[in-house]
């Protein structure tokens, strides 16, 4: 019985185990000489049934939200199943050691379902040319990008309430060689401590990444510069006043929801740039709409 | 020293280094992923430490951004970019994704026709025990997972949470043998209390008189198991199916007369004796089908005093239900894994 990614998510009683039976199936011819070890084919079998579970398709039903697995064809979903099935069975044979069949070597098997196999393509190398395969690389791109950078430094400007934290990291950068970051964090917050007195630094450094780290993963951040910089864009002024003013299903486009919109924006009121309170419309004073300016001036 | 005074500036290099300080600060936190991957056939329930519900969902929209060349990719999920770079679990996560998403998408990707044509006669009766298990763990664990982001986050995701644990429950009477079911359902109370703190009606409170039984999973009589034969459960019919429970040595039984669930206790503590009893059924909320005497499957009030001999048979409520259909009994045993009866006074 063939089933899609909907039915996982809406139907997991009645399709679980056609999933089951058809991971298990793929799995076996994946594994080769390990094809009968129960125990690697749970493994494979388990990891995909895991992934599923972890993305919040299975079961998902209404309440999750959609991922690019739902908009795939049933035909791409099987594909997509495919490949976690095979790079899953490449990555057992590896840690058993065993010699792996190349794709060439699997048709010269002759399998019937080989003329259709949407897997009969070159196996590559575990993730040779994925972006950011290695977390360094990604790491390197987020301080080369403008608006990641542009993240970086606010998130390094919110330590501007622990003084002694935002020091120690001010240091870091400057030992780095980080200059020009400095710089403009030192353009945004006033900071007058003495390095040279503060005391218990490598403390103060700790507990500056722990905050730097939550802020970098916090989606209302991201969302505060995102939105500041479409509020600027798409503002217009209102006649004989210089307000702006932006009704906010301008902001929503085709990549925010209402709700990351309305979440932004909380943010931005929160950090005294705007005065929202769920209005239809934002309306903005230039002393505001400069302070967004900044908010965004890389 | 300032480096405007060393000739070019080596932008490339101190970028470099800049970048080296940020993956050194977002994977300073404590290593939170599990070397090896969750076996079939181990618990699992408790996903959580290397799981980041926040965040691995949305691999599958950032692998695609990609792909697509988004131009804004990289801004839109940057709070995932950044969690990437620090956590090996969901950056792996992240090439698996990309990698088979990039194969789902390619123009050369021949239908899978195979698949397509791939039939089964797969069934739950039919699918191996061990992986019903494993999935029922997982939802459940994902159940966990929800409800403490949604708490983080100031969030109400009950509904939710409650829907993942009735189809762990659901898929769970698909297992024939008890303590494969136990151990599927093993952490089913702990998660459900865990939403019901949220909700409106009160669970009672524990007291030094409140005895809390447990099914005993796969031992009910009638359809299989034992068959349990005692002087002071000669009240019902001999091959009446049943759901037996135990507190310490004391026993007790469910059994089912029409669509009434029929509750009986035997040899309670002289204490109780001449009082009424409050029943509570913490996991009554979870299925429909049951419809609670009262209403409240946390307070359930027993019809009649604990005799002098210490028993007490009381409705609990009815349901479509049959115990005589093995996989109904399945289900109707998980909401009795945990049973607390609190005296009141008469």
């Amino acid at each position: 019985m063939p089933f899609s990614a909907n039915d996982l998510r809406y139907h997991l009683e009645e399709s679980y185990p056609a999933l089951c039976a058809y991971v298990q199936h793929r799995a076996q011819r994946y594994l080769g000489q390990l094809a009968f070890d129960a125990f690697e084919t749970d493994q494979v079998v388990g990891h995909v049934i895991e992934y599923l579970t972890r993305i919040q398709l299975l079961g998902g039903g209404d309440r999750a939200p959609r991922t690019a697995l739902d908009d795939l064809s049933n035909a791409q979903f099987y594909t997509f199943l495919n490949r976690m099935v095979q790079n899953k069975a490449i990555d057992r044979l590896r840690r058993r050691r065993l010699p792996m069949s190349t794709t060439g070597e699997l048709e010269e098997q002759g399998n019937p379902d080989d003329d259709n196999d949407p897997l009969n393509s070159v196996v590559e190398p575990f993730w040779g040319d994925v972006p950011f395969a290695n977390p360094e690389e990604a790491a390197l791109e987020a301080v080369s990008r403008d608006q990641l950078r542009t993240l970086l430094k606010k998130c390094i400007e919110t330590l501007s309430a622990a003084p002694r934290q935002l020091q120690a990291v001010i240091q870091e950068l400057e030992e780095l060689g980080a200059g020009e970051l400095v710089r403009e964090v030192r353009a945004e917050v006033s900071l007058d401590l003495d390095i040279s007195v503060v005391a218990h630094l490598s403390q103060h450094k700790d507990h500056a990444h722990k905050k730097l780290r939550l802020c970098l993963q916090k989606n209302s951040t991201n969302l505060a510069v995102m939105l500041a910089i479409r509020i600027t864009e798409y503002g217009t002024e209102s006649s004989g006043t210089d307000e702006l003013s932006v009704p906010i299903q301008t902001l929503t486009q085709r990549d925010l929801s209402l709700r990351e919109v309305q979440t932004g924006l909380q943010h931005l009121t929160r950090a005294g740039l705007l005065n929202w309170q769920g209005e239809e419309v934002i309306h903005l004073t230039p002393a505001q709409r400069k302070l967004l300016t900044r908010f965004y001036e890389e | 020293m300032s480096d405007e005074f060393v000739g070019m500036p080596d932008v490339q290099g101190r970028d470099a280094r800049l970048g080296q300080w940020l993956y050194q600060l977002l994977a300073g936190a404590p290593p939170a992923t599990s070397a090896e991957p969750i076996p079939v056939g181990e618990d699992v329930s408790l996903l959580g430490t290397d799981y980041h519900a926040a965040f691995y969902p949305a691999i599958p929209n950032f692998a695609r951004a990609l792909l697509q060349r988004d131009p804004e990719a990289l801004t839109h999920y940057a709070p995932l970019f950044f969690h990437l770079i620090g956590c090996p679990t969901c950056h792996r996560a992240y090439l698996e994704t990309y990698d088979a998403l990039r194969a789902a998408l390619s123009d050369d990707a021949r239908p899978a026709t195979t698949t397509l044509r791939f039939s089964s006669t797969a069934s739950l009766a039919t699918t191996s025990s061990k992986q019903l298990v494993f999935l029922c763990q997982l939802l459940i664990g994902q159940a966990r997972s929800v409800l403490r982001q949604a708490h983080r986050e100031h969030g109400d995701e009950d509904i939710w949470a409650r829907a993942l644990l009735q189809l762990a429950m659901q898929l769970s009477r698909h297992i024939m043998q008890g303590s494969l079911r136990q151990r599927a359902l093993r952490d089913l109370v702990e998660v459900a209390s865990l939403y019901q703190t949220s909700t409106t009606r009160e669970i009672p409170e524990r007291g030094e008189d409140t005895l809390t039984y447990s099914a005993l999973v796969g031992a009910g009589n009638g359809v299989r198991g034992r068959t349990v034969r005692r002087a002071e459960m000669a009240s019902r019919p001999q091959e009446q199916v049943s759901i037996e429970l135990r507190s310490g040595n004391l026993e007790g039984t469910v059994t089912q007369e029409g669509d009434m669930l029929i509750l009986r206790l035997s040899d309670l503590n002289i204490s109780l004796r001449g009082k009424f009893l409050l029943i509570s059924i913490p996991l009554g909320t979870l299925l429909e089908p049951v419809r609670w005497l009262g209403g409240n499957p946390y307070a359930i009030r027993s019809a009649g005093l604990v005799g002098p001999d210490g028993s007490l048979i009381t409705p609990l409520g009815r349901t479509d239900l049959l115990l005589s259909n093995a996989e109904e009994r399945n289900l109707l045993e998980i909401l009795f894994k945990k049973l607390d009866v609190h005296p009141l006074e008469a």
